[in-house]
């Protein structure tokens, strides 16, 4: 692959899975800025990374796994954000808060849910809620299937109750 | 609220983030630009400015005394020929863990599956402790650059309690932190008094994402090539 091909390949990559990448952003990152340097840094490992793809895997699969690796490293290193990123326009980054009905209230609250996880367990829960089967999950996180299903079901009965007691 | 509700909940945030960014293109082209990404690059300046302050101090060290060993050991002081020497040889021992830990950690293959790379991130991260014991190991030779001949000549045995007292607890100081700042040692208040501070941030979140991990390890299954 020439450099050419190369920087074509990568940006059909970030066209496609862009979705991904916001929603890793928003679940990883409570501010805004650090969800821009987020967003910038997955896409510099994926930039970095592109040569190493092999089609073996799936690659959503390969783009999953990049973006959670590079949001829970970035957790634990949040607080010195280094000065290597140049700003990204805020309008790509932010999702417009129009007048809000009864679906996005719910909705913020679950992304509320999901910010106040663990570090493995929100990462798991966007799969799940990205509906991925288990297999595919487990190959991402590299854990048993059956072990995913059981940290699911503890992860949704946690939600659930935190939706009755508020809705209650 | 059941499976169905949730996984629809969340596809309302699908659609919404469709519409928005049908209208933006990410700025792809900004990354590709990217010549050489350097992990030197992802250093702040202050630990960059450390850890050539370190290589400087090592690189002159090794020379003076090297070319005072070699021309001038007979005349000079052999308590600071020592304590130098000691100093010098744990600095270059800590810089190079430090160093070698850095690009290990750079060249981590971060598409690998998540548990298994944040385990190996987390525990090359705190292996950087290792570098916080080297370092208290100097310790007892800040306290006997100065010793000379003299002394045991003309010091009297108050002024040896003294000295050899700082010296004792120093060194006392040293061994028990060296074998005693450990992961497994986390959560004393001696521990925290230490690694306080928004430079041992990475350090202490790793600790806390192993304890995560640790929930999860139990069955990290071997990597499957089956995915396509």
């Amino acid at each position: 692959m020439n450099e050419k091909e190369r920087k074509q390949h990568f940006q059909n990559i970030i066209e496609q899975h862009k979705g991904i990448l916001y929603k890793v952003a928003r679940a990883y990152c409570p501010n805004e800025e650090d969800r821009q340097d987020l967003i910038q840094e997955i896409m510099i490992q994926v930039w970095q990374s592109i040569h190493r793809y092999n089609n073996q895997f799936k690659i959503s699969t390969w783009f999953y796994r990049i973006s959670l690796n590079v949001a829970i490293s970035f957790y634990r290193k949040s607080t010195t954000r280094a000065n290597k990123y140049t700003m990204l326009s805020e309008q790509t980054t932010q999702i417009p808060i129009e007048d809000k009905t009864a679906d996005e209230i719910q909705l913020n609250l679950l992304e509320q849910f999901i910010s106040e996880l663990k570090e493995i367990d929100k990462g798991l829960m966007i799969l799940y809620l990205e509906d991925k089967s288990h297999a595919e999950i487990a190959e991402i996180l590299g854990m048993s299937i059956s072990n995913v299903g059981t940290k699911i079901g503890r992860i949704k009965n946690r939600l659930k109750t935190q939706f009755l007691q508020l809705n209650s | 609220m059941n499976e169905l509700e949730l996984k629809k909940l969340w596809q309302t945030a699908n659609e919404k983030l469709e519409k928005t960014l049908a209208d933006n293109r990410i700025n792809s082209n900004e990354i590709s630009q990217l010549k050489v990404y350097h992990f030197i690059s992802s250093m702040k300046p202050i630990k960059l400015f450390t850890l050539l302050a370190g290589i400087i101090w090592v690189g002159l060290g090794t020379i003076i005394l090297s070319h005072t060993y070699l021309y001038a050991f007979s005349e000079m002081n052999k308590f600071f020929f020592f304590s130098a020497s000691v100093q010098v040889i744990l600095t270059a021992i800590a810089l190079f863990i430090y160093v070698y830990q850095l690009i290990t950690i750079y060249q981590v293959d971060i598409s690998e599956p998540v548990l298994k790379t944040q385990i190996k991130l987390s525990n090359l991260k705190i292996s950087t402790l290792w570098v916080t014991r080297i370092l208290f190991l100097q310790l007892p030779v800040w306290t006997t650059f100065w010793w000379n001949e003299v002394m045991f000549q003309e010091w009297n045995a108050f002024q040896w309690l003294i000295t050899g007292s700082v010296t004792l607890a120093f060194l006392f100081v040293a061994i028990w932190l060296f074998f005693n700042i450990k992961f497994e040692n986390r959560d004393k208040k001696w521990f925290k008094l230490i690694f306080n501070g928004k430079e041992w941030t990475p350090l202490i979140k790793s600790m806390e994402l192993l304890e995560q991990l640790d929930e999860y390890s139990v069955d990290i299954r071997p990597e499957t090539n089956a995915s396509t």
